[in-house]
């Protein structure tokens, strides 16, 4: 059925990362897949279908799907992610919504020209710090319509005159029959440093772009007077300790990280259309066969649908994936050093009058004025361990066994508790977005909760002298 | 007719129920690598590796900007009712009657001996109003702290403040903001996925994370964002049945370097090290050993 009218149109992703790399070629497409044949592994990433983009029109030229993930191209270099955001619509107030294509445009008596788009990016890690609203760095394409490579272009009121920070490009990707969707790419920067005028070379920085006799980022420090509060936690610029520590003295160092906002809008018959989404740009994922125990993605998920979680909502399937993330988590942390054990990884047991090895949650707690303890014996925390635990307990859920361990998940409320028996719950021996001990989203927690076995199934386990039996009276997937 | 037939068929199997936040949510997009999605973005962010995701919940409260990642009001809307201007530097205890803060509980260092930490004072203990959280509480991290009360978007709701003196509180009906783009009321923007702009400007998801980025692979324990950022690598068990393997950024990078965990800070990479070459020095972990 042709178009005839477009209700409302959004982008999506409604936020998409880019991750640095100097490769031109950006990183393909694939699926990071459990292996059917073995549960506990590490998952395999498998060639999914890759766009590949004309440099010189700017229009999708064919679909590949890669034998063999490669993170670098020939060079060595690292291949950036540079995620498509497409334009969906929907033509009717009762209709989906669907990609928006150029023959819908075309049904519209539109054409891809008539599209609009406008990508603001910015770095605002300097002015969040001395305030100085001319230390942010933006880049503006302002609208356009074409296809060519839109430079980001991030410049600063503190800067040398006619500097800027490359922020990456983004480009109208331009629709043709075989590829008729519209949608746009954005390639993210390299991941270089930029530095001070300071007339001296600096090895670190790539380029000078800010100019000290204009703005005070460098020699700033957080505590200076006049500043907003210090970022949490504090001191996390490049810099210089002096006086014991007590001031972080900042060299004055930019990079080319963004953060922004993609807009795009077009008029049918009158009716002008708007819609935006988000962006940001950060590191490569250096294992990428592993995925985070607690996401962005699980936060916007609680956000959307709530903290809880109703027994019929209580689905296995989920309790599994967080089970395995905390596996691929901790199977790449040395877990005897994050415990506080002493005289190892080449550390003594004490420096400077404190115990050497605590940089980590053991050594944080002191900031509580707790007690240095290792957190969970010494004896029992060796990686390989704490690895085989966290596959047994991944077995036991993959096999259908209700989430027996929910008393000793950490409820949000006890991320404060620095006794011995509130450090040892899980996830263990991590930091959240508080400093203190990490906890699951409470929607994260409440999806195990509801396949925990209830007291109604304890009390029958016992009465058989059993285990909990796989199935219970809920938290199966039927 | 055929090929009408087959268009109208693609496009209900592609399409995306308007009012579906999690199939909006979830979607990867055509093309994109996982690692494009917030799927694999960390987000216990302290600071953060991709965003500090901290930074969404500062407008969340119409009229207040709040700090980040601490409970207090770091600054009023001019344009906000007089009640709220009185809130600059004061700290939020309680959203619709849930606290926001806990407690630290735990054994005292032995310098400052005691058995455990002195049961808070007053509403929360003897805290001045405008300082950052003592040792006996702490501000909890907004996104659990208020997932009660986003669903409320648009309502007013009750809010305690710590007063000049412990024992005094504030009591103020704050509004909460749409954390989506959907402001209720508007039926076109009805179940929009994408976070409002209300919340959120370019440059400020990013805006707390270390300057440049490469610090945040030097700095304080984080090694928790381990999928993200690897620590301990090409494990093997021991002869003794331990574990044996390499600090992910230990400067000895061949191949045949001996499986030994350092933290010996000689051995390992320096901040100017990763300024200037982490593309290079940098490996790809695939399977827990190193690869490209």
């Amino acid at each position: 059925m042709p178009a005839k009218e477009i209700f409302e149109i959004r982008l999506l992703p409604p936020l998409v990362i880019g991750r640095l790399g100097s490769s031109e070629q950006p990183l393909d497409n694939y699926e990071a897949q459990v292996p059917e044949n073995d549960p506990l592994g590490y998952r395999r990433l498998v060639g999914a279908p890759t766009f590949l983009v004309s440099t010189k029109t700017g229009e999708i030229t064919s679909v590949t799907k890669p034998e063999v993930i490669r993170f670098r191209d020939e060079a060595k270099l690292i291949r950036p992610v540079c995620p498509f955001v497409e334009v969906w619509a929907r033509f009717d107030k009762r209709g989906a919504l669907v990609p928006l294509t150029s023959e819908h445009l075309r049904e519209l008596d539109l054409k891809p020209a008539d599209i609009k788009w406008r990508v603001v990016a910015a770095n605002l890690k300097v002015s969040r710090r001395t305030g100085d609203k001319n230390d942010g760095v933006e880049a503006n394409t302002d609208w356009f319509s074409d296809h060519a490579i839109k430079q980001l272009q991030g410049k600063s009121g503190n800067f040398v005159t006619n500097k800027f920070i490359l922020f990456g490009s983004v480009r109208y990707i331009r629709p043709n029959p075989r590829f008729p969707q519209i949608r746009l790419r954005f390639t993210p920067a390299t991941g270089k440093v930029y530095g001070p005028s300071i007339g001296a070379r600096d090895a670190n920085v790539v380029e000078t772009v800010y100019d000290p006799e204009k703005g005070g980022w460098l020699n700033f420090f957080d505590g200076q007077r006049d500043t907003p509060p210090s970022t949490s936690p504090s001191d996390i610029y490049a810099g210089t300790d002096i006086d014991n520590g007590r001031w972080h003295i900042s060299r004055g160092y930019l990079d080319d990280e963004c953060s922004g906002t993609i807009e795009v809008e077009f008029t049918v018959r009158g009716h002008k259309l708007i819609a935006y989404s988000h962006f940001t740009a950060g590191p490569p994922t250096f294992a990428p066969d592993s995925f985070p125990v607690r996401t962005i993605a699980d936060e916007l998920e609680q956000i959307a649908l709530g903290p809880n979680v109703s027994p019929a909502d209580a689905d296995q399937e989920k309790v599994i994936d967080i089970v395995r993330r905390a596996l691929e988590t901790v199977r790449l942390i040395n877990t005897a050093v994050m415990n506080g054990n002493q005289g190892i990884a080449g550390l003594p047991v004490r420096a400077g009058g404190q115990f050497a090895n605590n940089n980590n949650m053991a050594g944080q707690d002191t900031s509580y004025q707790r007690a240095f303890t290792p957190i969970f014996d010494p004896s029992v925390v060796d990686a390989l361990a704490i690895r085989a635990r966290h596959e047994r307990v991944l077995m036991a859920v993959i096999s259908g066994t209700p989430a027996w361990f929910l008393p000793k998940l950490r409820h949000y409320t006890e991320v404060g508790d620095l006794t011995d028996s509130g450090r040892r719950k899980m996830p263990g021996m991590m930091r959240g977005a508080d400093a203190l001990y990490l906890a699951l989203t409470r929607r994260q927690y409440n999806l195990v909760k509801a396949t925990a076995p209830t007291e109604t199934d304890l009390e029958n386990a016992d009465a058989l002298g059993n285990t909990i039996a796989r199935g219970g009276s809920h938290g199966q997937k039927q | 007719m055929a090929k009408n037939n087959k268009t109208k068929k693609q496009r209900q199997t592609t399409g995306i129920e308007p009012l579906n936040l999690s199939a909006q949510l979830s979607y990867r997009g055509a093309g994109n690598p996982p690692n494009s999605h917030p799927s694999q973005a960390i987000s216990n962010c302290f600071p953060g590796l991709e965003s500090d995701f901290r930074n969404v919940w500062r407008r969340i409260f119409v009229g207040l900007e709040m700090n980040e990642a601490d409970t207090v009001v770091v600054k009023v809307e001019d344009r906000a009712p007089a009640e709220l201007q009185n809130l600059l530097n004061k700290r939020l205890l309680k959203v619709d009657g849930q606290p926001v803060f806990v407690h630290i509980r735990g054994p005292h260092a032995v310098e400052n001996p005691g058995p455990d930490f002195p049961e808070p004072q007053g509403l929360v203990g003897n805290l001045p109003s405008n300082t950052p959280a003592s040792a006996s509480i702490s501000g909890m991290e907004w996104s659990n702290a208020l997932a009660h009360v986003i669903s409320k978007a648009g309502q007013a709701i009750e809010c305690i403040f710590q007063g000049n003196r412990p024992s005094e509180e504030i009591r103020v009906q704050l509004i909460i903001r749409s954390f989506f783009d959907n402001e209720p009321g508007n039926e076109t923007a009805a179940g929009r996925a994408v976070i409002s702009k209300d919340l959120i400007r370019p440059g400020e998801l990013s805006q707390s994370l270390c300057s440049p980025w490469q610090n945040d692979y030097l700095e304080c324990a984080c090694y928790y964002w381990a999928a993200s950022r690897p620590d301990y690598v090409n494990v093997e068990p021991g002869p003794d049945g331990t574990s044996r393997g390499n600090n992910w950024i230990q400067k000895d990078q061949s191949t045949d370097a001996p499986r030994s965990y350092t933290l010996d800070g000689s051995k390992l990479l320096s901040y100017d090290d990763l300024f200037r070459a982490w593309e290079k020095l940098l490996k790809f972990q695939i399977g827990g050993k190193d690869s490209e």
